[in-house]
């Protein structure tokens, strides 16, 4: 199985070495990189969002977890703590008032935590783009990984992202707090 | 005991019953022909009559043209802010040409805000696609135009 896009990469060669010497630094880390695959491999396929539906995209999202799309295949669980799930699906329009709680609830999630914005109104306020009293984009709040549009999206486009994000972890995207 | 059983009962009537999961990512679901997924767009047809973006309720809609020699406007640029288009299709309901339509594309997660803002390129490709999967729908769609209007 492919874990990593290592292979991807634009390929380094270093000056004044010879092939051997390049392919020889290219293998670097092999123990620990291998470890950090396991990880990266482990976190992705136990996925535990935290519940956070704020408006219509919940309703898309419960719709995910029942048993006509069936989030579990996926390991992905739904949890009632921040303190339990290292995911935050914000599903829904965040507003002005909403925004703190939402930054302790990420704040409260254990390392290591990633975040979907599922809906363009967690995208960038949506239809309520010119509103007063609503957040243009979680990312103002806390960091986004993966951004779905839709309004709301519907549960296979969900999918689609939650796949994306564990891809992303795959290649080792853990967030490190600053 | 009794109670144990009649749980168990209920538990046992459902196991031959067939499974409703769909397996998405490696079945593709199939939608109906009316829904609202990302639009496609046809560049030949549009006049740059401006109308989707007037209705557009949330102003996600940019576009531009040029009249050509025979004094006929062209598309220029056109581009959906994806970040906040809600997928009302109130544009394609405008549309007069109906050179703006809605596909059964749902596959848009990014990683990034930016790669959201889909140009006029990207919505004529969405129409190709459209095409691939969905051949016989729009031969009606031809079909239907051919008899509207048998003279033009």
């Amino acid at each position: 199985m492919e874990l990593t896009r290592a292979h991807e990469l634009p390929v380094i060669q270093y000056e004044g070495l010879t092939p051997e010497e390049n392919a020889e630094l290219r293998r670097g880390g092999v123990l620990l990189n291998t470890l950090e695959q396991v990880k990266a491999w482990a976190r992705s396929n136990s996925l535990w969002p935290l519940q956070f539906g704020l408006a219509c995209c919940a309703i898309e999202m419960m719709a995910a977890g029942a048993s006509h799309y069936d989030l579990d295949r996926f390991g992905i669980l739904f949890r009632s703590s921040p303190r339990q799930s290292d995911l935050m699906i914000v599903a829904g329009t965040v507003t002005k008032k909403m925004a703190p709680l939402l930054q302790r609830l990420y704040d409260q999630m254990a390392e290591p935590k990633w975040v979907v914005a599922m809906g363009v109104c967690a995208t960038a306020g949506g239809p309520y783009v010119n509103s007063y009293s609503v957040v243009k984009g979680v990312d103002q709040v806390v960091p986004v990984d993966v951004y779905i549009p839709g309004c709301p999206p519907s549960p296979p486009a969900l999918i689609y992202g939650l796949n994306l994000l564990q891809e992303k972890i795959r290649r080792g995207g853990v967030r490190v707090r600053r | 005991m009794l109670g144990f059983l009649k749980g168990l009962s209920v538990t046992l009537s459902q196991l031959p019953k067939k499974k409703v999961t769909i397996q998405y990512p490696d079945v593709q679901p199939e939608w109906p022909e009316r829904f609202r997924g990302v639009h496609r767009f046809i560049p030949e047809d549009c006049t740059v009559c401006n109308q989707c973006a007037r209705i557009c309720p949330t102003n996600c809609i940019s576009l531009s043209g040029t009249r050509d020699e025979n004094k006929k406007l062209r598309i220029d640029t056109y581009d959906i802010n994806f970040d906040i288009c809600i997928l009302c299709g109130l544009c394609t309901e405008v549309c007069p040409t109906e050179c703006i339509l809605m596909s059964d594309t749902f596959e848009l997660a990014n990683e990034s805000r930016d790669k959201l803002y889909l140009d006029m390129h990207w919505l004529y490709e969405n129409q190709l696609r459209y095409t691939q999967r969905h051949p016989e729908r729009v031969a009606q769609e031809a079909a239907k135009d051919h008899e509207e209007a048998p003279a033009t």
